[in-house]
């Protein structure tokens, strides 16, 4: 008889022990299911990610409550077999709060848009150690995204599908990593056991980790893709090499290309008065003609304007700063001083075959 | 081929033919200019005309791009306050490079191309307030917009001149 009171205060002093955790369980799931509740509302694809890393830092920094084959169901579940996970995580709590710490991974996670999993840990090392560890790993896995945001998107719509197939890369991916990170190296070696479905992404080997060297390396690869752009764009800048000479080249070409401008202005300035206005059959022919029309490269100089400042005619030609373009032909005007005749001046210099030709078509128009 | 199209019919869709309309409107509305005022042999009205033709071309290659990039916007903001005076174009240049140095990066010195970078950024209309990144996207654009302005330019004149 005397046990059986004994057992029964054993088990009356047992169950509220019981009660209470339960109740606590029930408390914690309650917050769980509310930070679980929370990422899915923002819709977006790597908040539903979090769900994982957070449950999986969650049973990180608590005691572990089984460690076979539980990454196995978290990646290949939805939402909902995490859910599932979380119920039997919340029943082998301790009930140790380290929610704060938990908030602060979740927003470093956040924070980087793609972060790398940590592994599960299977030891049951004392909980500030191994949450700090955890952070230390989960901040610079996430630190370590290569600057290649293009392939984080799908990796992050397929967090799920992906996470089995990467698990060996990602293995391999650490052990580079862990030569980089001399920080870590000792939790990492220790926890390469399991991993947990997060998504990695690499990092090159012996490249700073930190957030400003990977803000920093997304910016230099968006530099480079432009200028690889405008190598294309400006002919002759495919072989140079070395941004400082790629940079005076493109320059070359648009200070070239704004004095063209400059010119054909200038040309179209001293001819619109002289020019008979057909209207209908000049803009016809001028749309028709310019889709298929080769821009002769050659620009022909201005004639007109030299007839009546011959002797202002250098400084105008400081100001025009042809240097660029057809020298020799400025040149020869301007050894010449001849005096050009309005008629003659609507000659265009672009072969010595149209210049005839124009003379005479003026000369029978006058 | 293009059938034969007027001014008024048709909306152009390319860049090309949005600008080749927009610059020979302006250069008809520049010659009436002309014709009804003195025909001046002048240097400086020589010069005032080509000032007239040059803004023209620009205005109506910003005007065919649209608002959609930050040189042709800020072409079209320079010709909207060509009435103020310098001491506000000077300050409002100051306030771009104070939000360059702001929202883009500042440690670049020591980079490679500081010095062409301060050159392109006289160069490229609006370069003043764009960080590097920018500055590189809106160069590749413009150099394009120019090469059509030449083109389009360089046939006109030609066909002017026939």
């Amino acid at each position: 008889m005397e046990p059986n009171p004994g057992t029964l205060a054993g088990s009356i002093s047992i169950r509220p022990d019981q009660e209470e955790t339960g109740f606590e369980s029930l408390q914690f799931r309650e917050e769980i299911q509310r930070l679980i509740a929370v990422p899915p509302e923002n819709a977006s694809s790597f908040t539903a990610l979090l769900e994982l890393p957070a449950t999986q830092a969650m049973e990180l920094l608590h005691s572990p409550p089984s460690e076979d084959g539980d990454p196995a169901p978290l990646s290949s579940d939805s939402l909902h077999g995490i859910s599932d996970d979380h119920k039997s995580y919340i029943s082998s709590f301790n009930g140790n709060p380290t929610f704060p710490s938990n908030k602060a991974l979740i927003e470093r996670a956040a924070k980087f848009s793609v972060f790398a999993s940590g592994e599960n840990s299977p030891e049951t090392s004392s909980v500030p150690s191994n949450s700090s560890a955890n952070l230390e790993k989960v901040k610079s896995e996430p630190a370590e995204t290569d600057s290649n945001p293009n392939s984080s998107q799908p990796l992050v719509s397929d967090p799920t599908v992906e996470s089995k197939t990467q698990r060996s890369a990602k293995r391999k991916e650490r052990e580079k990593k862990g030569k980089g990170c001399t920080k870590k190296s000792k939790n990492e070696t220790s926890q390469d056991a399991q991993k947990l479905p997060y998504v990695h992404v690499r990092a090159r080997r012996g490249q700073a980790t930190d957030s400003h060297s990977l803000a920093e390396r997304a910016r230099r690869e968006k530099i480079n893709a432009r200028m690889k752009l405008l190598q294309e764009l400006v002919p002759g800048c495919s072989k140079i090499s070395g941004t400082a000479l790629v940079l005076d080249e493109i320059i070359n070409h648009v200070q070239s290309l704004q004095r063209q401008v400059e010119f054909l202005s200038m040309r179209l300035a001293a001819v619109n008065p002289r020019v008979d206005y057909n209207l209908e059959g000049l803009f016809a022919t001028e749309s028709g003609s310019l889709v298929d029309s080769n821009f002769p490269s050659m620009v022909a100089p201005l004639v007109c304007p030299e007839i009546p400042f011959s002797g202002s005619r250098q400084h105008y030609q400081q100001q025009w700063h042809f240097d660029a373009l057809q020298q020799p032909l400025w040149g020869r005007e301007e050894d010449s001083q001849t005096f050009i005749t309005p008629e003659n001046s609507l000659l265009s210099y672009d072969s010595a075959n149209s210049a005839s030709l124009h003379s005479n078509q003026l000369k029978m128009e006058l | 081929m293009n059938p034969r199209r007027s001014i008024s019919s048709n909306p152009a869709s390319t860049v090309k033919s949005r600008f080749t309309n927009g610059f020979l409107q302006a250069l008809l509305r520049i010659n009436r200019q002309r014709i009804t005022s003195t025909t001046a042999y002048t240097p400086r009205e020589i010069f005032r005309g080509y000032l007239r033709v040059k803004i023209a071309a620009d205005v109506s290659m910003a005007s065919a791009i649209g608002s959609r990039r930050a040189w042709s916007r800020a072409i079209l903001r320079k010709v909207r306050s060509h009435g103020r005076d310098g001491a506000q174009v000077r300050r409002m240049s100051f306030l771009a490079m104070r939000k360059r140095n702001l929202y883009g990066n500042i440690k670049c010195v020591e980079d490679a191309g500081f010095h062409q970078a301060n050159v392109l950024r006289k160069l490229v209309p609006g370069g003043e307030a764009m960080d590097m990144c920018c500055l590189l996207g809106e160069t590749a654009h413009y150099i394009k917009c120019l090469k059509t302005q030449v083109k389009v330019m360089g046939r006109i004149a030609e066909v002017f001149s026939t």
